[in-house]
């Protein structure tokens, strides 16, 4: 089975890479940077004994896709998996930020993950079919100084949601995974660091997250939210009025980026 | 002139060893990861020890391609200084990780750093190192106690940071073990450093979590770095290569069980794998 995964010269590309190959899978990797795609395939292709075929894209380019899809069937590969990992973020609020920079937000978490996913379904192997969303914790609440990113992030919950009944008959099933923090980078290690205890704790380890997030879509589940603390977090957002929860929200970003951008 | 290349210069253990051997009067090519460090350790160095030579090159050694950039720069500094000779590398550059992290290859972060950054880079290096060169490792007392986790190395079973990062200890001895196995007939000598506890920020740089807050109050216990310091001038310095494997403050110290050449061949095979290369054999190297 070969497993497509988008933004897999990331952190959370190369785990769920590395974890795929773990289990067998032969890989299609895509990615913006193509010196990144080139040593993840190096690094999977010697430490397992897995096909892995890598192709450099601007997912948010109709003809970039569309020739990684004909460069896939050109390899006779037909896909069984694909995990919509590619995603952007831009910290600042909202004033702080260009307007192209908030606009890539949402063609490429949402527009290009749309593109992919409704082109990839024409390119699928013989059996079920495996889709996985990435989304976020943040897509549960109204994120001051994040609205764009967790918005673009609830969108595709919602729609994932959504698209998972309406392609069931068609044997795909689809997981959204909606995690907390995630130390990918040495970024996000210092933004962790900057949210003092409770970054620690809404905190997820890449390894069990891959693991899981497999483990779950093959076994049907359409959605999982790592750690124990992420889930009462979610709850308790569910139960206190949005506009309350935004002002909640705001007090705590404003005081953690401050603290950030002076360690 | 002796001249040594110490890689993770700019601060902590690797710095006082820059700082000790330029005052015996080696050259010292430091390595750091960002040109910024690079530039202050370098000028804090040229104030201790005035009429040092001292040369610093920067570059992320988690990358191999900057391994390799960084081993084309020294050996060019090498041909114009010293026709090509390097009597000594020290792979002292390391890392503490909270988390499971992966470089751009997808390995674990200190698996990738501890051990097989200064692999590719004493790889690279060899041709300069045979006849008489030493190749000394940061390793740790921490690797005693600790097994190969050969099942699953990078540990993406379930993370175990400390565990991970005795392990990567434990690659520095059984690295000095299989280099002294394969070419101490070339006159080329290697050696696994305990510097004890000490005074660092190797906890402090984007290690996060538990093992950051621990390390924060840990290290004040340490001694300071000049200490340890003084045992890789010691093996560097020596007319003679000193006897014995694993060296602490007091002397040559007898390694963990586990040092043994089975396990030192299986990661020698393993690292290669991992980073792409082959070492030669004695006779490639001879002709």
């Amino acid at each position: 089975m070969y497993v497509l995964i988008t933004g897999a010269a990331g952190g959370l590309g190369r785990a769920f890479a590395n974890e795929c190959a773990k289990r067998g899978y032969d890989l299609y990797l895509t990615d913006i940077s193509g010196p990144g795609l080139e040593r993840i395939g190096h690094g999977i292709t010697r430490r397992y004994g897995v096909r892995v075929l890598t192709r450099q894209c601007d997912l948010t380019r109709d003809d970039d896709v569309a020739g990684l899809f004909d460069d896939a069937a050109e390899n006779g590969v037909k896909f069984g998996m694909l995990l919509n990992v590619a995603g952007v973020d831009f910290e600042g609020g909202f004033r702080e930020r260009r307007a192209d920079e908030l606009l890539k937000i949402v063609r490429l978490n949402v527009e290009a993950t749309l593109r992919m996913t409704h082109k990839v379904l024409n390119y699928r192997a013989e059996g079920p079919f495996y889709l996985v969303f990435v989304s976020s914790l943040a897509s549960f609440y109204p994120m001051p100084l994040k609205a764009t990113y967790a918005a673009s992030k609830s969108f595709l919950r919602e729609f994932a949601c959504a698209l998972g009944e309406e392609l069931r008959p068609l044997g795909v099933r689809v997981l959204t995974l909606c995690p907390g923090g995630l130390p990918t980078n040495d970024d996000a290690i210092s933004g962790i660091t900057a949210q003092g205890f409770w970054g620690d704790v809404t905190t997820n380890s890449l390894e069990k997250v891959t693991r899981r997030t497999i483990s779950r879509v093959l076994k049907g589940y359409s959605i999982y939210i790592p750690g124990l603390v992420n889930w009462l977090f979610r709850l308790a957002g569910a139960l206190v009025p949005r506009p309350l929860l935004a002002r909640l929200l705001y007090a705590r970003w404003s005081g953690a980026q401050k603290e950030w951008l002076t360690v | 002139m002796k001249t040594v290349v110490v890689t993770g210069a700019t601060s902590g253990i690797g710095f006082e060893v820059c700082a000790a051997l330029l005052k015996s009067g080696c050259r010292v090519i430091g390595l750091g990861r960002s040109a910024e460090n690079a530039r202050a350790a370098e000028e804090k160095l040229r104030g201790c020890v005035p009429a040092g030579d001292i040369t610093f090159f920067h570059g992320d050694l988690m990358l191999p391609s900057e391994v390799r950039a960084l081993a084309v720069k020294i050996k060019e500094e090498l041909e114009k200084t010293s026709g090509g000779r390097l009597h000594a590398l020290v792979n002292n550059a390391g890392c503490v990780r909270n988390w499971y992290m992966t470089t751009p290859e997808g390995y674990e972060h200190q698996l990738a750093l501890n051990h097989l950054a200064g692999f590719l880079l004493t790889h690279e290096l060899l041709p300069n190192l045979l006849e008489g060169g030493r190749v000394v490792m940061t390793s740790s007392g921490s690797h005693r106690m600790m097994r190969m986790h050969w099942q699953d190395v990078m540990y993406e079973r379930r993370y175990r940071p400390l565990m991970a990062y005795k392990q990567s200890k434990l690659c520095n001895m059984l690295f000095a073990y299989g280099l002294n196995d394969r070419y101490a007939g070339l006159g080329l000598r290697a050696y696994g450093v305990d510097p004890g506890l000490v005074r660092t920020e190797i906890g402090s740089k984007n290690t996060g979590g538990l093992v950051g807050f621990v390390w924060a109050r840990r290290k004040k216990h340490g001694v300071d770095p000049s200490v340890p310091a003084e045992i890789y001038a010691r093996l560097i310095g020596a007319e003679t290569a000193p006897d014995g494997l694993c060296h602490d403050i007091r002397g040559p110290r007898a390694a963990s069980r586990q040092v043994g050449r089975r396990n030192a061949e299986r990661l020698f095979e393993l690292s290669e794998k991992l980073c792409g290369i082959k070492f030669g054999g004695i006779e490639s190297c001879m002709s």
